[in-house]
């Protein structure tokens, strides 16, 4: 019954699912090395997030007395959530591994599930830090998503194309000539966006350690072990899924080989993750407050970009 | 068949009043049998009545009914197109749901002998109850009749049942005066939607040879006028049975008054015959102008915000489970906007996916709507207390209900692999192809952005809901003694839980009936090339295989990944790894207690802040309390005034009626002139 979805896929695009896995925990380390050089230290070694993973897994796990098995089971619909919408980015510059018409509410959708599992492992604790947190995780994605609905309704209009990996391969290739200006602008909007989902600065600081300032840390200031492990790599995954999807929009790579778009794709992450390290190293996070104002902003980014493309 | 369907459920209204007729008496095996007949009855009922529905979904055809000269306006027409069968299979599903799990929340109220005002009415008036349950199946009747009326006079009879039973379920507990309040509000707002629909089809069916529903399509209205006339009235009348914002004043209090199995139904079903109508209407009418379209697509916009944004700041469960059918019925309404602008500027596609879309989202609404008042209702039941702000960790003592109600909140979020999902992404292709075209229209599709917000409110409501409800450590003594409701409550909860997630998982069979019935709305344009292709590809294509396969794969990896989570964390075959159980770290404080936990208020104002000004919502903020209100903004600043001045001029109204004798004979010789002269105007001017 599904037999003509797996003929769809070609190997190559299941490589570069199995290429980004591997790759993801880079990411955050590039960002913090970058911050540690600029600041003129010497930084964590850029794959210190493989060793924690290593050394989080073999672990022993506490739980607290108030949980049930919705804080178990958080950590796993995050991961399986974000891995899933993997699947829709054509992330070997030719096609996803699956592709249907609207998918880009589905990619929306599978990690605004991930978030609903996250919040509510993080409320299921009882605690009023993780309820804090859950409360800012919330509010943070009530704005994050219609920017990002916006961001991919301009790359519908640009391009025609109903589908994350039809658009995001010759389609937008084609289109950039055209419309290098909306894209440009949609594309600092996604980017903002990325900031905003992912909890960097200037929404949130990964590097802070007081929990009454934390967004995201704080949710998971229960989990443990390989709980948190699972966590942990969601968060580096997200990030890179992001980063493919900002790196997918500027730089639409159909003509290259299979190896050589991946090549590029990892290129462009390293890119992204050192650009993510100069902003956190340039700017200080904004008031809680200020950040819906900066999503709104990142939206009207997003609505100037369509605005053009519908004259 | 559906005839017989119909009167088995009648039978099991009739048995429910019989049942109480044996309560009274001490023969309690009687008893228990008259509640088993009911249910029985009720069940094979809605079966019998469901099956021609699935036959018509599934490509069948049924002729229709005739009954002539029961009244002069032209004979009695009853029939069944997909259209209706999508409707009456809600009906039936939900009505079955709800009146087997009203039976035991009655009669567990008089058993366990729980604090609450059902118990005192029960104990006042056992055949109350009985009634009660007789009127759920009268009103499954009456809803079901209301769908396949094809014409105007069967058509009113059925909503007016409809109206009258919802008002005496929804005054069932008459001794609390808000309640008494609700119903009143409840009833002069029912009964101006009924004036409209009198005006409605005074004015449609002027030129009609009668008043079936196919000569009304057959009349040549006024190229302008009379579609304006005809479709204004239709959104005035339906709309108010819809609750879309500002027509929605009277839902909140009318679904938190009555019991909650009456609020499963009405949430569920009732309202959404107003959406029928709306549908029927577009459907007879065949056109629908541009401008009327882009007033039901902002209409849809804002009730759907707005109604969102109210239930976050609503800590009563059951008014907040009534502002999110608002928030839906925006949705649908945003579909419903989306396919009449694709009729309108003639996309016949577009149409499709809008009218598809909103009706799909109709029928998963009704089955998770019901499911969320049903697992609330268990929860006033178990605790009779309804501010989620008293609760907390329900989830360890009643785990089914939890389980079913967090499926529902997942289902009612849209969030994959539940059917909710499905449905917003059909209207969400809708807007995407809308955006595509080349004409104005192309703007509607930036309606999307608000179903983003609503769909990222909706995320924080529930996280907000199922956090403070279920998850957490009880707030309040009262959620201490609650306890897992009886069988006959949990398992409608987990039947409904069960369609939510298999629309959801196998949306390539819902599909298809879904098109043959968005096709009725569509009527003539359906021909088109462009929607036969759409069909065909929704059918058998890649579209609805592929969210099947999206569906069965997310849960597989979420199975999968469990599985390999028990083996990391050292619970599975061997057991290797320690696993501890301390108390939560509140960041090296030692005796967290209960209350310092986060509050609802809390976890809603840092969104609530932004949506202040155009709410009516307010903060209390004290150095002890923090509170948020809703206030509603129509019903306090309209719908109130207006009832204050309408009883002003009433009062200054009142000498007239003095109970002299002499006054009223002059009264009538007074109407009697003025009618002459109207006579004599008439014969002079033709």
């Amino acid at each position: 019954m599904f037999a003509n979805l797996a003929r769809l896929a070609p190997p190559s695009s299941i490589i570069a699912i199995a290429v980004l896995l591997c790759f993801a925990p880079v990411m955050p380390g590039i960002a913090i090395k970058t911050k540690s050089v600029l600041a003129g230290r010497k930084g964590a070694p850029i794959l210190q997030l493989y060793y924690d993973l290593w050394k989080l897994v073999r672990k022993g796990t506490v739980y607290s007395t108030t949980t049930t098995w919705v804080f178990q089971a958080g950590p796993v619909i995050v991961l399986a959530s974000v891995v899933a919408a993997l699947f829709f980015l054509p992330l070997d510059g030719r096609s996803a591994p699956a592709h249907f018409e609207g998918d880009l509410v589905a990619f929306a959708g599978l990690l605004a599930l991930g978030r609903f599992a996250l919040v509510l492992a993080g409320l299921d604790t009882g605690s009023s830090f993780e309820g804090m947190g859950a409360s800012r995780e919330v509010t943070v994605a009530t704005f994050a998503e219609p920017a990002l609905f916006l961001c991919l309704l301009a790359l519908v209009l640009a391009t025609g194309e109903l589908t994350l990996s039809g658009m995001l391969g010759v389609p937008l290739a084609n289109a950039w000539p055209r419309s290098a200006a909306s894209l440009t602008l949609v594309g600092l909007s996604l980017f903002i966006i990325l900031l905003a989902e992912n909890s960097r600065v200037p929404v949130d600081d990964p590097a802070t350690h007081l929990e009454l300032t934390m967004l995201h840390e704080v949710i998971v200031l229960d989990h443990s072990g390989p709980d948190l492990a699972l966590i942990l790599y969601g968060s580096a995954l997200k990030l890179t899924l992001f980063g493919a999807l900002v790196v997918c929009l500027f730089a639409p790579r159909p003509s290259l080989t299979p190896a050589a778009a991946i090549a590029s794709l990892l290129a462009g992450l390293v890119l992204v993750a050192v650009i993510i390290g100069i902003v956190e190293s340039v700017m200080a996070r904004l008031r809680l407050t200020r950040i819906p104002q900066l999503l709104v902003g990142a939206a009207a980014l997003a609505t100037l970009g369509i605005i053009l493309l519908l004259r | 068949m559906l005839g017989l369907g119909l009167g088995t459920i009648l039978l099991a209204g009739i048995a429910a009043m019989v049942q109480s007729g044996s309560q009274n008496l001490p023969g309690r095996p009687l008893a228990r049998g008259g509640s088993m007949l009911f249910r029985v009855l009720l069940g094979v009922g809605c079966t019998i009545g469901a099956l021609p529905a699935l036959r018509v979904l599934l490509g069948g055809a049924t002729t229709d009914l005739q009954f002539g000269a029961l009244s002069p306006t032209g004979p009695w027409v009853f029939g069944l197109d997909a259209l209706s069968a999508v409707f009456l299979l809600l009906i039936f599903a939900v009505g079955v749901a709800s009146g087997c799990y009203g039976f035991t929340y009655f009669a567990s109220h008089a058993v366990h002998g729980e604090t609450d005002s059902a118990q005192r009415s029960i104990e006042a008036e056992p055949s109350g109850v009985a009634g009660a349950h007789a009127l759920v199946a009268l009103l499954v009747v009456s809803l079901a009749l209301l769908v396949v009326a094809r014409a105007v006079i069967p058509f009113l009879i059925a909503w007016e049942l409809m109206a009258m039973t919802s008002y005496f379920l929804i005054v069932f507990d008459a001794d609390k005066p808000e309640v008494r309040r609700a119903g009143l509000l409840y009833l002069v707002t029912t009964h101006a939607g009924t004036l409209l629909l009198f005006a409605l089809f005074a004015a449609w069916g002027r030129g009609a040879a009668d008043l079936s529903f196919a000569s009304l399509a057959a009349v040549t209205l006024h190229p302008r006028m009379g579609d304006a006339v005809v479709l204004s009235l239709a959104l005035g009348a339906f709309g108010l049975k819809a609750g879309l914002v500002p027509l929605h004043f009277w839902l909140p209090e009318a679904h938190a008054a009555a019991p909650s199995h009456v609020s499963a139904l009405m949430s569920g079903v009732v309202i959404k015959m107003g959406i029928y109508g709306l549908l029927r209407v577009i459907a007879l009418l065949g056109i629908v102008p541009a401008w009327w379209s882009w007033l039901v697509l902002g209409l849809g916009v804002i009730s759907g915000v707005l109604g969102v944004v109210w239930a976050l700041a609503q800590h009563d469960i059951k008014r907040l489970l009534a502002f999110h059918s608002v928030e839906n019925i925006g949705i649908i309404l945003v579909g419903v906007g989306i396919g009449g602008l694709g009729l309108a500027y003639h996309h016949p596609r577009i149409a499709m996916l809008g009218f598809a879309g909103a009706l799909l989202h109709t029928f998963n609404h009704g089955l998770f709507k019901s499911l969320l008042f049903l697992g609330a209702g268990s929860v006033i039941h178990a605790t009779g207390a309804r501010d989620i702000e008293r609760l907390g960790g329900l989830s360890r003592r009643m785990p089914r209900t939890a389980a079913a109600f967090l499926l529902g909140s997942v289902a009612i979020v849209g969030l994959p692999p539940l059917n909710g999902f499905v449905s917003e992404w059909m209207v969400y292709r809708g807007l995407l192809h809308i955006g595509l075209v080349t004409d104005i229209s192309r703007i509607a599709s930036l309606a999307g952005v608000a179903l983003a917000l609503i769909g990222g409110l909706a995320l924080a409501c529930f996280a907000k809901v199922v956090g403070i409800l279920y998850l957490g450590s009880p707030r309040d003594p009262v959620a201490l003694s609650a306890h897992e409701s009886a069988p006959g409550m949990t398992w409608p909860l987990l039947g409904l839980a069960g369609a939510c997630a298999s629309i959801g998982l196998l949306p390539v069979f819902v599909l298809p009936p879904i098109l043959r019935a968005a096709t009725v709305v569509v009527g003539a344009a359906a021909s088109d090339p462009s929607v036969t292709s759409t069909v065909a590809a929704d059918v058998d294509g890649s579209a609805a295989m592929a969210i099947t396969a999206l569906a069965l794969g997310v849960t597989v990896a979420m199975l999968i990944g469990w599985a390999v989570h028990r083996i990391m964390v050292g619970r599975g075959p061997s057991k290797t790894k320690a696993v501890c159980l301390r108390e939560t770290w509140a960041c090296g404080y030692s005796t967290p207690t209960a209350r310092m936990q986060y509050t609802a208020s809390s976890f809603a104002a840092p969104i609530l802040a932004h949506f202040q000004p155009v709410t009516g919502i307010r903060t209390h903020q004290t150095t002890r309390v923090f509170e948020t209100f809703a206030g509603d903004p129509v019903l306090d600043g309209f719908v109130r005034p207006l009832w204050r001045a309408w009883r002003d001029i009433a009062n200054r109204a009142r000498p007239m009626q003095r109970a002299r004798l002499s006054t009223y004979v002059l009264y009538l010789v007074a109407a009697l002139l003025t009618l002459l002269l109207y006579l004599l105007v008439d014969g002079w001017t033709t």
